[in-house]
C-alpha cells in the first residue's frame, strides 16, 4: 500500500532535517504524493512473487543479439 | 583531408597508413576544442600538454611498426564523470569525491587499450542530473547550431564537441535521456546501450538501477566500432551482461528492408506538432530503406514515466544524502530541489516499482514488440528551446518542465531497452532528434538502420571550416 504524504510540516520522515523552504517542501510532497498514487495502482496489480531482479532476468531471456 | 568531417574510424586509417601523424590529427582537434568551447562552453579540463605526449608516443609506434589498436592516436574526449587514474573527475559539481582515483573506469581503460587519446574533460549537467544543459554551478553549455539554445544534457559537452567538428565521437550516460537529448538538441547520434551491455565500473553514479553508459558521434559507423569495444562483461561490475558481443561493425550493413517499424500514434500525440512531422518525415525515409511502418502500443506512458521517478529519485537521494545535509549550498538549486524530492517517496513506493519493472518489460516485449522489430518516437517533445526559456533554477515551474522535456526518454530507462538516436532532417532549421527503441540487446538492429538512414541523412558539423 502506498505511504500516506506528510502534512505541511517537517514531521518525522527522511526529509524532516533537511533545510528547505516551506513552498519548496510543499511541492516535494505533492510531487512524491502524485508518484504514490501511482505506486498503489501498480501495487494493487502486481504479484505478490514480483522480484526486483526478474527485470535483469528478463533482460537476458529476452535478449537478440 | 577535413579532418573536422572525418569519423573515428577514418581518422584511424588515416594515421595508420601515415596520410597524417597522430600529432597533426591532436593539434587539430585541440585547436577545434578551444574554438567550441568559446562558442558553447563544452571543456571543462583541456589536457592539451598531456595528449600530445601521448599523440607523439603513439606516432612513433606505429613509425617503428608495432601494430595498430582500432583507435591508436584517434583524439577523443568524454563527459566528465569517469574515473581516471590519479584524478579527480569533476562530476560537473561541487561536491567531488574526496581522492584521486586509483584505477581507470572501466570504459576509459578499454577506449585506452584501443589507443585512443583524450584531449580534454567535456561538460555535463550537475552530477548527470539534469535533461538540459543548464549547469548552476559551472555555467550552462551553449548550442554550436545556436548559442542561445539549450544543448541538453545531462552529456552536453560531448554533444556540443561532436556536433560542432571538435571530437568524433565521445562518452556520455544516461539515466533518463542523457545521451539522447543532447545528441537531438546538438544534431548528433548516440547509442544508449541495453542496461547492463556496458560496465558502469568508475562512473558516477546517479541512479544505479537506470544509468547506462554509451556513446555520442556523428558517424553511426563510430557508434558500432566504439560500442563493440566497450560493451562485455567486468568483474568490477556485476551488472554488466556476460552475454558475447556481437561485431557490430560487422553487422552494419545486414539488410534492414522488411524490419517493422513501430509508431504508438498516441504516445507521439501529444508532442508538438512540428515534432510529429519531423517524425512522419524520418519515417518515410526509412520507408525508403524497406521499414514498414505498423502501429503499435506502449503500456501506459504516464504510469511508466512515474516508475521511472519512484526508481531514479529515491536512487539519487540516497547517494546524495549525507551531502544534501551537511553541503547544501553546494548544489545548485535545480539539482537540490530535485534530490529533495527523493526524500519524500517511501520505501515501499520506491521498491514497488523496482519489483513492477519485470512485469511492465515483460508486458512491452509480448505486446508492444509482438509485431514490430523497432519502435520510433521522439527525444524532444517540442522544437528546440532556447536556454532562457528553461533558465528556471529550482522554482516551482521546475517538475513540469523537466518532465516536458524528458516524456520521451526516461520511461525507456524504465524498461531499460537499446536506443539509437539520430538527428532529423535540419532542412536549414535548428537540430532535432528521434530514438529507435529495440528489443534487449539489438543494438546491431538498430545500428543497421541508422547506418541505412544515413545514407539518405549524411552527418554534419554545425560549424565547417571554409
Amino acid at each position: 500500500m502506498a505511504q500516506q504524504p506528510q502534512e505541511d510540516q517537517k514531521g518525522s520522515g527522511p526529509a524532516a532535517d533537511l533545510d528547505m523552504p516551506p513552498e519548496r517542501r510543499r511541492a516535494a510532497q505533492a510531487h512524491a504524493a502524485q508518484l504514490a498514487l501511482a505506486a498503489a495502482k501498480v501495487a494493487a496489480e502486481l504479484p505478490l512473487g514480483a522480484d526486483v531482479d526478474d527485470f535483469r532476468r528478463l533482460l537476458m531471456t529476452e535478449a537478440r543479439p | 583531408m577535413q579532418l573536422e568531417q572525418l569519423s573515428a574510424r577514418a581518422l584511424a586509417a588515416a594515421i595508420h597508413a601515415k596520410k597524417i601523424s597522430s600529432v597533426e590529427a591532436t593539434t587539430a582537434a585541440i585547436a577545434r576544442l578551444e574554438a567550441a568551447h568559446a562558442l558553447t562552453n563544452c571543456t571543462l579540463s583541456l589536457e592539451a600538454e598531456e595528449a600530445l605526449a601521448a599523440a607523439k608516443a603513439c606516432d612513433q609506434a606505429l613509425g617503428a611498426g608495432e601494430p595498430a589498436a582500432p583507435l591508436a592516436g584517434v583524439p577523443l574526449a568524454h563527459k566528465d564523470m569517469f574515473d581516471r587514474k590519479g584524478r579527480i573527475a569533476s562530476w560537473g559539481a561541487r561536491i567531488r569525491a574526496p581522492a584521486p582515483a586509483t584505477q581507470d573506469a572501466t570504459v576509459i581503460a578499454r577506449y585506452k587499450a584501443a589507443g585512443a587519446l583524450q584531449i580534454a574533460a567535456l561538460h555535463l549537467t550537475e552530477f548527470a542530473f539534469g535533461p538540459t544543459g543548464h549547469n548552476y554551478v559551472l555555467g550552462h553549455a551553449r548550442n554550436p547550431w545556436d548559442p542561445t539554445r539549450i544543448t541538453g544534457g545531462s552529456s552536453a559537452g560531448t554533444a556540443a564537441a561532436v556536433a560542432y567538428g571538435a571530437i568524433p565521437a565521445g562518452l556520455g550516460s544516461d539515466t533518463g535521456g542523457s545521451l539522447r537529448l543532447p545528441a537531438a538538441a546538438c544534431g548528433v547520434a548516440s547509442i544508449k546501450p541495453t542496461w547492463g551491455r556496458v560496465s558502469r565500473a568508475g562512473a558516477m553514479p546517479l541512479s544505479p538501477a537506470l544509468d547506462t553508459i554509451g556513446v555520442i558521434a556523428r558517424h553511426v559507423e563510430d557508434l558500432a566500432l566504439m560500442l563493440g569495444l566497450l560493451a562485455g562483461p567486468d568483474a568490477r561490475d556485476p551488472a554488466a551482461s556476460p552475454l558475447p558481443v556481437p561485431n557490430y561493425l560487422a553487422r552494419l550493413d545486414d539488410p534492414v528492408s522488411g524490419l517493422r517499424l513501430g509508431i504508438d500514434a498516441a504516445v507521439i500525440g501529444s508532442a508538438h506538432p512540428d515534432v510529429q512531422d519531423m517524425l512522419q518525415q524520418v519515417t518515410k525515409i526509412l520507408a525508403k530503406q524497406g521499414l514498414v511502418a505498423t502501429p503499435c502500443r506502449f503500456p501506459d506512458w504516464q504510469t511508466l514515466d512515474h516508475l521511472v521517478q519512484l526508481t531514479q529519485l529515491p536512487d539519487c537521494s540516497a547517494a546524495h544524502a549525507h551531502y544534501l545535509r551537511t553541503r547544501p549550498d553546494d548544489y545548485g538549486p535545480q539539482v537540490r530541489a530535485r534530490l529533495e524530492v527523493g526524500h519524500f517517496i517511501g520505501a515501499i513506493d520506491h521498491l514497488t516499482a523496482l519489483r513492477a519493472r519485470g512485469g511492465y518489460l515483460a508486458r512491452t516485449l509480448q505486446e508492444t514488440f509482438k509485431d514490430i522489430d523497432i519502435a520510433i518516437l521522439p527525444i524532444l517533445a517540442d522544437p528546440l528551446p532556447t536556454i532562457a526559456e528553461l533558465d528556471i533554477g529550482g522554482g516551482p515551474t521546475l517538475q513540469a518542465a523537466m518532465a516536458r522535456v524528458v516524456k520521451y526518454t526516461r520511461p525507456i530507462n524504465y524498461l531499460g531497452l537499446p536506443t539509437l538516436a539520430l538527428p532529423v532532417p535540419r532542412n536549414g532549421g535548428l537540430p532535432n532528434g528521434i530514438q529507435l527503441v529495440g528489443r534487449p540487446y539489438a543494438e546491431a538492429q538498430l545500428l543497421a538502420v541508422g547506418r541505412a538512414y544515413q545514407r539518405e541523412v549524411p552527418p554534419e558539423i554545425a560549424r565547417p571550416l571554409a
